[in-house]
């Protein structure tokens, strides 16, 4: 013997068969083969709609050159400028308003019913052909906007997609009004999961109107509010089509985000390479807002 | 494959020699939809002549023209390419040949040489940076040029009429500048003499500027070598002359503001809205948009000048920048014997001048031999003689990306449209909106450098 016992021999298979049942989770046989052919569709679809796209992506953008290139650009350089805006106006205006608006529609009564319908129409109807309408009516020479102006008041209206600031304005005064509704409808129904029992016992206390919304409902909702911060804050990173419908990026190419940069870059200037750049450049700030997402869906769990 | 065979061998007699002995199979062709339905008409009927001729199948597929541009640079990005596709945009073919991307096509353009224009032949070539070479890789089956597009009626009613349009350049494009002038005199509010698209979309801008380049004597911008000239006093000026026209009519109220964020189809929605008087736009998309609904309109009030563009500011006739359409093969396509097969049946000039006939005259013809059809000659017709005039038997050069991919870059990247648009909307002079572009095509220029 050279001093190993029996049970010394044994472990590593003990080892082995403990792993297999971690690995397993507890099941057997039949159970095991099931589960797996239950999970094989959902790893094939990730692998190849998820992880796929993401890798070919990282690789289409891994070469330095194309972001010395990218940064040397000048069109770049206003992008990065509008996409800040775009998020910092976009978002923000956006989400305070619909928390204003979750309140006012918290009101009871059938025509509060009726206006919430009529208030959620823009989220509702097509997104393209309503950005389409507003390029449309905010053209310079034959736009309904200008047609009121001189109607109403002889006045001749300014080319609105002319201007890169105006242009740009639309763009994100376009977004908010596509987009509140949807958030609204978002907070609404967080505001409606306040047990009533708190409601009432802060109006006892005293907490009622400012102080209420102060002490109590915001306090409730600020969680639910961070979250659909960040959540907007990732869509619009990626919106395409406000933008590209609105302004179309221009005039000369003055109101691009990163999204339609990326598909400018990509399909008219056919470098799909330096397309793919421009929108992994977003990363630094995409890859953190994700992580504090998920950190805040985490404490959310916690909360409930 | 044992019908198809045989279909093959009973039609072998019909169709000539260029149906080949292959195998009943099928492949790919990818086209850009047409503008109005015809086009997709006519391209459908040449497919099917072809079907039923050879026994082969022919997955057509039709995507409207922006779409597509992404649908065949995803394909070539991922390597995932059909058999046959048409150059859209048409620079495609230099860019991806540069990179060794397609199947030379030189055996099927070979035996038919003679017929195709010079300009045709010239703009499917192109140099390959990995064979050091150039090649052919497209076959030319239509081609378009930029005409000019006036409405009668608003000329007339601005008191004059178009035989009083002046023959040389400035002059030609001085009097939409009075027909509005008159206009507004009548109280005309929103209508404007010159559809400029001093813009930074599309390929309408670049080809307005190439236009008023060659105008000014700026012909030898690139050389047929493919050299850059931008030292080239005569290239310079034609460059400030250009800009300072082109600039100063959008600035001084003679182009439509929003011109200045049209894409490629706005001046045409604009145009067809008398937003102005005339346009300066490729094909006669224009006109053929309009035939079936407003006959008058294509008949009567619309006007594509004739013989083409006027006379340069000496007197001497300008050059009209062609595009080409050409079918090509990328390298990695399953079924290259049927897609040689299939383009040159296309290719030939029957079934060629029926497709661009029957797509109504949108696009032109590439071998002279068929601008004697009677469709290009119809006397009731007021475009096409102009039209196939300008672009086929007039003169013509191919766009200059031919002689050196950078130009495709300069087109993409709207250089000149970003000096245009200094001038109309920031007040720079031309001159520093030139150096300001020069600089950039120079940039450019030095990423295409031939090892």
């Amino acid at each position: 013997m050279n001093g190993t016992s029996v049970i010394d021999v044994g472990r590593p298979a003990l080892r082995r068969r403990a792993l297999s049942r971690s690995l397993r989770g507890g099941l057997k046989g039949g159970e095991y083969t099931w589960a797996v052919a239950f999970v094989v569709p959902y790893i094939a679809v990730f692998l190849t709609f998820v992880a796929y796209p993401v890798v070919y992506g990282l690789w289409m953008g891994s070469e330095a050159s194309l972001y010395r290139e990218l940064f040397a650009d000048p069109i770049y350089q206003s992008t990065v400028v509008n996409t800040i805006l775009y998020l910092a106006l976009g978002v923000n205006v956006k989400m305070f308003l619909a928390l204003l608006l979750s309140g006012f529609f918290m009101r009871p009564g059938w025509w509060m019913k009726t206006l919430l319908l009529i208030f959620v129409l823009p989220w509702a109807v097509p997104q393209i052909s309503t950005f389409i309408s507003i390029h449309w009516m905010l053209n310079g020479e034959w736009g309904f906007l200008n047609n009121v102006l001189y109607a109403l008041f002889h006045i001749e209206g300014p080319s609105w997609l002319n201007d890169r600031w105006s242009a740009l304005g639309a763009v994100i005064v376009s977004h908010i009004w596509k987009w509140t509704p949807f958030w609204t409808l978002i907070l609404l129904a967080g505001r409606m999961a306040i047990p009533l029992e708190i409601s009432d016992s802060a109006k006892v206390d005293g907490a009622t109107g400012m102080r209420g919304f102060v002490h109590i409902t915001f306090p409730l909702l600020a969680n639910l509010y961070l979250i659909c911060t960040l959540l907007s804050t990732i869509f619009l990173l990626g919106d395409f089509n406000a933008v590209n419908f609105v302004s179309g990026g221009g005039p000369a190419n003055s109101t691009h985000v990163l999204a339609t940069l990326g598909i400018r870059n990509a399909f008219e200037i056919a470098q799909p390479r330096l397309g793919v750049a421009a929108v992994m450049s977003a990363l630094p700030l995409v890859i953190p807002l994700v992580i504090i997402l998920m950190r805040k869906l985490r404490t959310s769990e916690v909360q409930i | 494959m044992l019908r198809g065979s045989l279909a093959l061998a009973a039609t072998r007699p019909f169709v000539g020699p260029h149906i080949a002995r292959a195998a009943a199979t099928t492949a790919s062709v990818w086209f850009a939809q047409g503008f109005v339905q015809d086009e997709d008409v006519a391209l459908r009927k040449a497919v099917a002549d072809y079907e039923k001729a050879s026994g082969n199948k022919i997955e057509l597929s039709i995507t409207p023209f922006a779409p597509e541009r992404q649908k065949i640079i995803a394909a070539l990005t991922s390597g995932v390419v059909p058999d046959v596709m048409a150059n859209n945009p048409a620079e495609i073919l230099q860019i991806y040949a540069w990179q060794d991307r397609w199947v030379d096509v030189s055996d099927i353009v070979e035996p038919q040489k003679a017929q195709f224009s010079e300009t045709a032949l010239v703009s499917g070539q192109a140099y390959n940076n990995v064979t050091k070479k150039v090649s052919q890789y497209g076959v030319p089956v239509r081609a378009a040029v930029v005409p000019c597009h006036i409405w009668r009626p608003l000329v007339e009613k601005a008191g004059l009429k178009i035989e009083d349009i002046p023959k040389t350049w400035d002059a030609y494009f001085d009097f939409f500048k009075k027909v509005q002038d008159n206009l507004r005199k009548q109280g005309e509010r929103k209508v404007y003499g010159l559809g400029f698209q001093v813009t930074a979309n599309g390929v309408d801008p670049y080809n307005l500027f190439m236009a008023f380049l060659l105008a000014h004597g700026g012909q030898d911008i690139v050389t047929r070598d493919g050299k850059l000239h931008l030292d080239d006093p005569k290239v310079r000026q034609a460059a400030i002359k250009a800009t300072a026209y082109l600039g100063g009519a959008y600035r001084d109220g003679y182009v439509p503001p929003s011109a200045i964020n049209w894409n490629d189809a706005d001046d045409n929605n604009a145009f067809h809205a008398k937003l102005m008087v005339m346009d300066v736009d490729g094909t006669l998309s224009t006109e053929v948009a309009v035939k079936e609904k407003h006959p008058e309109w294509y008949f009567k009030d619309m006007v594509t000048h004739g013989i083409g563009y006027p006379n340069d500011n000496a007197g001497k006739p300008v050059p009209s920048i062609v595009g080409v359409t050409q079918l090509m093969i990328p390298k990695g396509a399953k079924n290259v014997p049927v897609a040689k097969e299939f383009i040159k049946y296309f290719a030939q000039p029957k079934v060629v001048g029926e497709f661009v006939e029957l797509g109504l005259g949108r696009w032109l013809p590439v071998m002279p031999s068929l601008a004697k059809s009677p469709f290009w000659q119809d006397p009731k017709d007021p475009h096409l003689r102009g039209y196939i005039q300008q672009g086929l038997l007039g003169p013509t050069v191919p766009d200059y990306y031919v002689f050196n991919l950078a130009m495709a870059e300069v087109r993409s990247q709207h250089v000149w449209s970003m000096a245009m648009i200094d001038v109309a909307k920031e007040g720079v002079k031309a001159e520093v909106a030139i150096d300001k572009a020069f600089k950039r095509i120079e940039e450019i220029f030095s990423k295409y450098k031939k090892a």
